[in-house]
């Protein structure tokens, strides 16, 4: 086992290398750059072109750039005016040291970017995962030991409707629902609030978090309960009329220590593999969700430096995310070994 | 987005034999799909929405000439859903706009089918070092955190000049979005050849000399095509959620083109003052999805009732 | 069977640790923290106003938010908003365009002595006056020491930037504490608002890191203000909180004690917001904001006396993928009958009526507004007969389809289809997409076919080697806004129009307008003598209705939508609507 994981690391340092030049050249392949438009000047006069061309470093070839971002220019005499020639060593040290370099919209380190915005989407994302769990679980078991029963058929049909709903619709109908149309009966004011974490200028309160975060973690969840629903069901269902389960029964065990001891167990597991796959889609946040919801996280984060060519932050997020995709890969493998003695890695 | 992913199958669980080429193969498979109510229904549904797509030309008003007379008006005989910014008729648009969702989704499910069967097959078959390597590919491509990609991708795209790829062609975006899906069919077709390879028939056949090639053909693919068909229908669905998404950032299908995708796109900026510019276009889309996800599942039970190879691409 | 146990119950507690501690990070906003800076700034929070009242707040919200309080690196008009809300310039510029002095006590001119001319050089002397009372939060006074630092930093070749004359300077020397003098090398009209108006500030010396640069000091993020409000938090991407100064210099102001500038990036939430009053002002607001919200009783629009933006076509001249108009004419818009028939088939007044819902003015014109609006030029008709029959005469006859065809036209084939790209930017919104519908329609009636297309910004503006539409030429016709700032068009000219701006790179003349009388009416124009100017942009006007290199269509809306609550908020082109942030009132 020890071996297996040692090998998929290394692959996984390996598939990175590889994804970082794919990234580096998609990102300059987009025609446009961020030079036009910058920071929303529509035209900008060729003398800020020149001075912004350097600043960025995007005066260098492109193989140059990409070894900059990759280890740093601090090792290398750069030419830092536009006037006179090189003397001095850069400033950056690249990401293999832990430098993602810095925002050309706002000048601020991409780390500190990312860090500002990846709390929100976590906040976001995994309320919105143990939500759907919560609900999801309970309802594939139930539906699965009812099989066909009036409660299994709408759980069914339920998780084939949330399936079909795109997502951006949803929350579009969702706050015409319950910020534009229902009224609080006791405030007057909007049911629910139209987007942010918190209401701002106010002390904290969990209730007001709470209403903040309901219509956005519903867009988010209703997918993934229809998903997980539906699949332990049918993971639940595969189980149940296994014989390990009728030498259970025929050993006398009550049908709720059948179900929940043994049957459990053995329906989870790939349920639990499948959760770690689907961690990566926390990292890059949902784009639309977050758009819609004024939610300040990582997706709208994405959007917008896409739009405006902030190449460094799109590849902090495109490697972090890649690289956190290998991890939950992994990290689903081995807990599927863990988890089903049956398997084995060589 | 919610991927379908592949699980390890639990081989030589069942004792189910292959699946004979006979003439009784296709009327049973439609026997067990009709005793679906959920896929018949699907079935009528999707089809009444292909023909309502497909009759939008017999609409008297234009998907895309203006009628600034008409702006904005809700929902009413006239207009059974309503008109847009510009007057224009909101069902016709929805129908033509159908058309481009539909065909994308379709030319995609083609192009994934493709690569993806061609990856997989190989890989399942070959086996070893060759399995190795398109396996590592397939895992590398699936750690493209796709809607991020896609975005990039698709404004290069969107900006080039050549010959076959005009812009706002459908088939660029089906590429596009083709590119990033194809991942699931391979690990699918994989892991079915993979249990189908060991299958007695296919020792047999090569034992009478058969080449890998028409033991592929002829012999294994017919077998696998149960899941294949049923993971293309969850493809489309797919495919047309994903459409949707890019046009709706702005980066799909472009104006004056109607897509569902970029309908509701353009609802944005008004949406809570005219809610039938969301409503309805959201509303074709869940439709087309869901009936589509029905017949998927019909078709999964009459394809595979007793669930040998439905481990494989579960749910 | 335990080892499963385990391992499930360790995934649900990490995950539930890993909630928590979002929660619990999240719950607390994490409020911007004074970065690496020189000096500790003092920056002074009031708690509550004064004894016993209760603070009053309003909130503006926004659909981005500010890159940096520097309004000059980057122009998305929410960095001027909070910039002018808690930093000053020499000057500022009204809503009707007069130059009021800010941080200057008094505006130089040729009059009173403090504005010196070189007739044969063409040298310019400006001296400015500062006062005397204004301080910084933290009580340091605002002196010439912080105007000589900020030209320092800006004209740094590394970090600095290009500020709107700054090329023309030749150096600033301080006479004492609150007197200098900025040397020009030529005659520069703007002079005034060379360090204030819209864009400029004057940043604290003491503050600043200058090793950090201009363009990405931290105190750009973090400011110490000398203007009427002080940032109090910022969350990004969420909101900004500012709460009043009390050390600003006019007594008795600010009037409100709190400001939210908030981040709402959907345009119909925004909408709905002010709607609701969950909202004071909607920055900005377009024309559909506005038609939608007539009917709020709690919902009052200023508009701005004038606009700067002209929506208009840009026409290239040259032929489409070239840049040079001479050696390769546009096929189809070399022949300037062509380009005067296309403005007589536009039809503005139904799409400003329908898509912007009567907001948008025509003009046709550059120069539409004071003091410069007096050139008489006629406003051109619409006549579709006419177009058609300019067509005809300029060799294009109409085809079998309804599309013209080259029969004896100047550039093109003999054959050829009058057939084009009509190209236009997609970020702006719903109403340039409809307009450009509309146009397509237009043509179409009078046999030319538009086929319509879109790009992002980021790529139709990139300089050439990045792929840029319009440097590159690839483009027949663009549609979208622009204009120029301010009172003074001589840059905006310049730039646009003259024959240096037209070689790609060095300038935005994409439609390759090469016309030498127009250059030398340019030179006229850098002189402080007003007749002179008007004369020569007359001449400028003339010319460019009889050319046609760009078509003007129509100016759209410059609004603020505000709360009834509120009153004296002024929208203002030339700057923006924190520009008189300081006499804002709360009445209720």
């Amino acid at each position: 086992m020890g071996q297996f994981i040692v090998r998929r690391l290394l692959q996984a340092v390996g598939i990175l290398f590889l994804l970082s030049i794919l990234f580096f050249i998609l990102v300059n392949l987009a025609p446009g750059g961020p030079l036009a438009g910058y920071g929303g000047a529509r035209h900008l006069p060729p003398e800020q072109a020149v001075i912004l061309r350097k600043q960025l470093g995007l005066d260098k070839p492109l193989p140059v750039q990409y070894v900059i971002w990759l280890a740093g220019n601090d090792w290398m005499r750069v030419d830092q005016s536009a006037v006179a020639s090189g003397t001095s060593y850069g400033t950056r040290r690249g990401i293999l040291r832990g430098d993602f370099g810095f925002s050309f919209q706002t000048r601020q380190p991409v780390l500190t970017v990312i860090s500002e915005r990846l709390p929100n989407t976590l906040y976001l994302m995994v309320a919105t995962l143990l939500v759907a769990l919560a609900i999801a679980i309970p309802a594939g078991i139930l539906s699965a030991v009812r099989q066909y029963s009036f409660f299994d058929i709408s759980v069914t049909t339920f998780s084939f409707a949330g399936q079909a709903i795109p997502d951006f619709w949803l929350g579009l109908i969702l706050i015409i629902i319950f910020y534009a149309w229902l009224k609080n009966p006791v405030t007057g004011d909007s049911l629910l609030p139209s987007g942010g974490i918190l209401t701002i200028g106010v002390p904290f309160s969990l209730l007001d978090a709470l209403q903040h975060l309901i219509l956005p973690l519903a867009t988010g969840a209703l997918g993934w309960v229809a998903w997980y629903s539906r699949f332990l069901r049918s993971s639940m269902l595969d189980v149940i009329h296994q014989d390990y389960l009728r030498t259970a029964r025929a050993k006398g065990l009550s049908e709720r220590v059948v179900i929940y001891k043994h049957a459990l167990r053995n329906a989870l597991i790939p349920l639990v593999t499948l959760f770690a796959l689907d961690l990566p889609y926390i990292f890059s946040g949902a784009v639309f969700i977050e758009t819609i919801f004024a939610w300040p996280g990582m997706g709208r984060l994405y959007y917008q430096a896409a739009l405006q060519r902030d190449y460094p932050v799109l590849l902090a997020i495109l490697i972090i995310g890649a690289g956190f995709i290998l991890l939950s890969n992994l990290l689903a493998d081995i807990l599927y070994a863990v988890l089903d003695p049956r398997i084995r890695y060589s | 987005m919610i991927k379908q992913l592949d699980l390890k199958t639990s081989v030589g669980k069942t004792k189910i034999g292959p699946k004979s080429q006979d003439t009784g193969f296709q009327s049973k498979i439609w026997k067990r799909f009709s005793r679906h109510p959920g896929a018949m229904i699907g079935t009528i549904v999707f089809t009444v929405l292909v023909l309502a797509v497909l009759l939008g030309s017999l609409s008297p008003y234009s998907a895309v000439n203006s009628n600034v007379l008409e702006r904005l008006q809700s929902p009413s005989w006239h207009h059974l859903m309503g008109t847009d910014a510009l007057g224009r008729d909101l069902l016709t648009r929805i129908l033509y706009g159908g058309r481009i969702s539909l065909a994308v989704g379709m030319m995609v499910v083609v192009i994934t089918l493709f690569i993806g069967v061609a990856f997989g097959a190989v890989a399942g078959y070959a086996g070893g070092w060759i399995d190795n390597v398109l396996m590592r590919i397939t895992d590398a491509a699936l750690t493209l955190p796709s809607l991020l990609v896609l975005i990039l991708i698709s404004s290069i795209l969107r900006e080039i000049e050549m010959p076959f790829f005009e812009k706002n062609n459908v088939v660029t975006i089906a590429v596009v979005i083709g590119l990033l899906s194809w991942m699931t069919f391979a690990r699918l077709v994989r892991a079915a050849f993979l249990t189908l390879r060991e299958m007695d028939y296919v020792t047999a056949a090569r034992g009478l000399g058969a080449s890998h090639l028409r033991v592929v053909l002829a012999h294994i693919l017919p077998n696998a095509v149960g899941p294949i068909i049923v993971e293309s229908t969850l493809q489309l669905g797919y495919a047309i959620i994903e459409e949707s998404g890019l046009s709706f950032l702005g980066f799909g299908i472009q104006q004056p083109t109607p897509s569902w995708g970029n309908l509701l796109s353009n609802a944005q900026e008004n949406f809570i003052k005219y809610p039938w510019l969301a409503i309805f276009p959201g509303v074709m889309i869940f439709l087309a999805i869901i009936s589509v996800n029905y017949i998927g599942d019909g078709l999964r039970d009459a394809f595979d009732p007793y669930k040998v190879l439905s481990k494989v691409g579960e749910v | 069977m335990s080892k499963n146990k385990t391992v499930r119950s360790l995934i649900q507690i990490s995950l539930l640790v890993i909630l928590t501690a979002g929660l619990v990070d999240c719950g607390k906003p994490p409020a911007v923290t004074p970065a690496s800076t020189r000096s500790e700034p003092t920056a002074v929070v009031p708690a509550a106003t004064s004894a016993g009242t209760a603070t009053s707040s309003i909130t503006i919200i926004i659909p981005e938010e500010p890159p940096s309080f520097n309004a000059v690196i980057s122009d998305t008009g929410y960095d001027a908003l909070v910039m002018h809300m808690s930093l000053l310039g020499m000057t500022g510029i009204d809503p009707e365009g007069n130059i009021f002095p800010v941080l200057a006590s008094e505006l130089p001119t040729v009059d009173n002595g403090e504005v010196v001319i070189n007739d044969q050089t063409k040298e310019m002397d400006v001296t400015w006056k500062m006062r005397r009372d204004v301080t910084w939060a933290d009580g340091t006074p605002v002196s010439a020491e912080d105007v000589l630092f900020t030209y320092e930093a800006a004209s740094d070749p590394t970090n600095g930037f290009a500020i709107p004359g700054l090329d023309l300077v030749t150096g600033i020397d301080k006479i004492d504490d609150y007197t200098f003098v900025v040397h020009f090398s030529s005659t520069y009209p703007d002079y005034l608002s060379f360090l204030g108006g819209r864009q400029i500030v004057i940043w604290p010396k003491h503050y600043c890191n200058l090793d950090q640069g201009y363009t990405a000091w931290d105190c750009g993020r973090n400011p110490l203000s000398d203007g009427p409000y002080i940032l109090k938090e910022w969350v990004t991407s969420d909101h900004l909180i500012f709460v009043r100064n009390p050390k600003y210099f006019e007594p008795g102001k600010p009037n409100i004690d709190q400001i939210i500038v908030s981040v709402v990036p959907d345009a119909s939430v925004r909408e709905t917001m002010m709607r609701q009053g969950d909202a004071d002002i909607l920055m900005w607001a377009t024309e559909q904001v506005a038609n939608d919200l007539k009917d709020a009783s709690n919902v009052k629009l200023s508009i701005s006396p004038t606009s700067r933006w002209v929506m208009r076509l840009f026409i290239n001249l040259a032929a489409k993928g070239t840049t040079d108009p001479v050696a390769t004419p546009n096929p189809l818009f070399g022949d300037v009958r062509v380009r005067q028939a296309i403005r007589m088939a536009i039809d503005v007044d139904k799409i400003t009526s329908s898509v912007w819902y009567g907001y948008a003015q025509p003009v046709w014109t550059e120069f539409f507004r004071p003091p410069y609006n007096t050139c008489n030029i006629a406003r051109p008709k619409l006549d579709i007969e006419g177009a058609k029959a300019l067509l005809d005469q300029a060799g294009w006859a109409v085809g079998a389809d309804g599309i013209r065809v080259c029969k004896g036209c100047m550039f093109a084939q003999e054959g050829d289809r009058f057939q084009f790209d009509l190209l236009t930017y997609s970020e702006y919104g719903e109403p340039l997409i409809l307009t450009q519908q509309l146009i397509g329609e237009m043509f179409k009636a009078v046999g030319i076919q538009a086929s319509l297309t879109q790009a992002e910004g980021s790529v139709m503006w990139a300089d050439s080697s990045s792929g840029g539409i319009e440097q590159s030429g690839n483009y027949d016709i663009d549609l979208y806004d622009d204009g120029y700032a301010g009172i003074d068009p001589s840059y905006f000219l310049s730039y646009y129009y003259s024959s240096a701006s037209a070689v790609p790179d060095q300038g935005w003349n994409v439609v390759r307008f090469v016309n030498a009388q127009f250059d030398s009416l340019i030179e006229e124009t850098n002189t402080l003598n007003s007749q002179t100017r008007q004369t020569a942009f007359c001449e400028m006007a003339q010319i460019l209705d009889q050319q046609l290199p760009q078509i003007l269509l129509f100016t759209t809306l410059n609004a603020e939508a505000y709360s009834t609550r509120l009153t004296n908020i002024q929208a203002n082109i030339n700057s923006v609507v924190s520009w008189n942030v300081a006499d804002w009132t709360i009445t209720k």
